[in-house]
């Protein structure tokens, strides 16, 4: 498993993380929600973006299998649509039937080392 | 305005090459489409320069060819659908008195000996940093990755299935076999498709381009001085860009269309003429889903149908749209939008021997950029207006 380290721009996540919370961003002036990776808001022109808790409800939009070269283990991922409405990259856990639409619920794997990982799995 | 016309074509070697920088690659192109048109190096009078990951070559490039008074000197970026927007770019300068003759050049240099093509394009970075870092974590560590994201949205709401990819693969291999410049020339079987190793499921490693060093320049003239030089003109009668600004969150296109539905619609007004006018297409193919969902969007069968329209056998050799004549992207060579722009010259002059088409009046080429995010179209024919 490879360690996580934090970057200094997107630690905020990784305090919620480390409490069991998915943040996300939200506007600060139009309320618009995004994800992690956003650094503006595309519906306002706001530069000022607020990590934000959500639930972490989210259903399947889309999936695929990361296969290794050689070693390793095959890595599920997906986009995942949040209950408010931004797409996440995802890693999928536990699920064996993938479909569009699919309910999942955020989770953390907590590695001895390093920062979590943020998970979907069943709802 | 007057017509223009693409009087040269420049490829350099392509795939394994190296010792030869990306700058260095692009002069040799410049050098040899400016003599392939007949054309001294200074009769140039514009350069439009695009790059590949390497970030190299930029303007720099007039002065390692020595250029001089130049009216027309830009280094221009749509990712993929560059190669379409230089050219665009080039016919409004013609057109409007601008500049007179105008190089366009692609060059890339990824590929470094004992380096695997995977590696070339994604790095070997290890550092896991921050938000980005949990997502390569994750397993996004490669635009392969988004793509197979892409063709499996496609396959659960439309029914797409990875044979129906393979077929992409088989008929662009069959036309690959035909051109001595392909990287890839031994015939493939759907099987072969299929027994391919995973790259990123649904990606077989035979959905996905190639990688490439070289380089690709055009010239781009009036019609009128194209029809005096040494090759026949290819006529741009028209072109388009679409840039859908798809936003990853409810609603989103993502995998089902792509801007080809913006671009495709304006340049063929442009050009004066309709999708049943088009004879042969050149497509952007990085990966085989990129093929059938430009296809599709381009309106050449329905939404939800490229899968079927591909298996049909329509894009091989005999069939009713020769799709990709030179192997494309997939089994042809990685120039990024001047792999499909170099093929549609080769076939619009009739140069293309074993592999000609018998139809070649009317020929779309297309560029993809991003993830699916930036579209170029362009309209090519032997005949100008
Ligand atoms: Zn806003």
């Amino acid at each position: 498993m490879t360690t996580i380290r934090r970057d200094g721009f997107t630690d905020a996540f990784f305090d919620h993380a480390r409490r069991g919370d998915l943040a996300v961003k939200r506007c600060a002036e139009c309320a618009h929600w995004h994800a992690p990776e956003a650094t503006g808001c595309h519906r306002c022109g706001s530069e000022t973006l607020t990590w934000t808790p959500v639930a972490g409800d989210a259903v399947l939009i889309t999936w695929a299998k990361v296969h290794p070269r050689g070693e390793g283990e095959v890595q599920h991922i997906a986009y995942v649509e949040l209950a408010e409405g931004p797409w996440l990259h995802a890693a999928l856990d536990g699920v064996d039937a993938p479909v569009e639409g699919l309910p999942l619920r955020a989770a953390f794997v907590r590695p001895e080392e390093g920062e979590p990982v943020l998970v979907f799995r069943p709802a | 305005m007057g017509g223009v016309a693409i009087a040269g074509l420049g490829m350099t070697e392509l795939g394994k090459v190296y010792g030869r920088s990306a700058r260095r690659l692009a002069a040799d192109a410049v050098r040899r489409a400016a003599a392939d048109a007949g054309l001294a190096l200074d009769e140039l009078d514009g350069l439009l320069v695009s790059h590949g990951m390497g970030g190299s070559p930029g303007i720099e490039l007039a002065d390692t060819l020595g250029l001089r008074d130049l009216r027309l000197l830009t280094a221009m970026n749509a990712f993929g659908a560059t190669a379409g927007a230089m050219v665009a770019h080039a016919a409004m300068t013609v057109a409007s008195g601008g500049a007179s003759a105008v190089a366009c050049v692609f060059a890339d240099a990824p590929l470094r000996p004992k380096v695997s093509a995977g590696a070339a394009y994604t790095g070997s970075s290890r550092d896991y940093l921050g938000y980005g870092g949990m997502m390569a974590a994750q397993g996004f560590r490669s635009v392969n990755a988004l793509y197979a994201l892409a063709a499996q949205r496609h396959m659960a709401r439309y029914g797409t299935t990875s044979e129906q990819l393979g077929a992409i693969a088989v008929s662009t291999r069959r036309w690959a076999t035909m051109n001595p410049l392909a990287q890839l020339r031994d015939p493939i079987t759907l099987a072969d498709h299929q027994a391919s190793r995973w790259v990123v499921e649904p990606l077989h490693l035979l959905d996905c381009c190639l990688v490439s060093n070289g380089a690709v320049a055009v010239i781009v003239t009036g019609a009128d001085r194209a029809a005096d030089l040494a090759q026949p003109p290819v006529h741009v009668l028209g072109w388009g860009q679409g840039h859908p600004g798809d936003r990853r969150e409810r609603g989103s296109a993502f995998g089902l269309t792509t801007g080809a539905t913006l671009s495709g619609p304006a340049a063929l007004k442009m050009a004066g003429i309709t999708l049943a006018d088009v004879q042969l297409c050149q497509i952007y193919d990085c990966y085989t889903i990129t093929t059938l969902l430009t296809l599709e969007d381009y309106g050449f069968c329905a939404k939800g149908e490229g899968g079927a329209f591909a298996a049909s056998g329509a894009l091989g050799p005999g069939g009713a749209l020769p799709t990709n004549t030179g192997g494309g992207q997939l089994s042809g060579y990685y120039m990024w939008g001047m792999t499909p722009l170099s093929e549609a010259v080769i076939q619009a002059r009739g140069q293309a021997g074993e592999r000609q088409a018998a139809r070649n009046e009317v020929i779309l080429v297309s560029g993809n950029g991003g993830i699916l995010d930036h579209h170029s179209t362009l309209i090519l024919s032997p005949t100008g207006r």
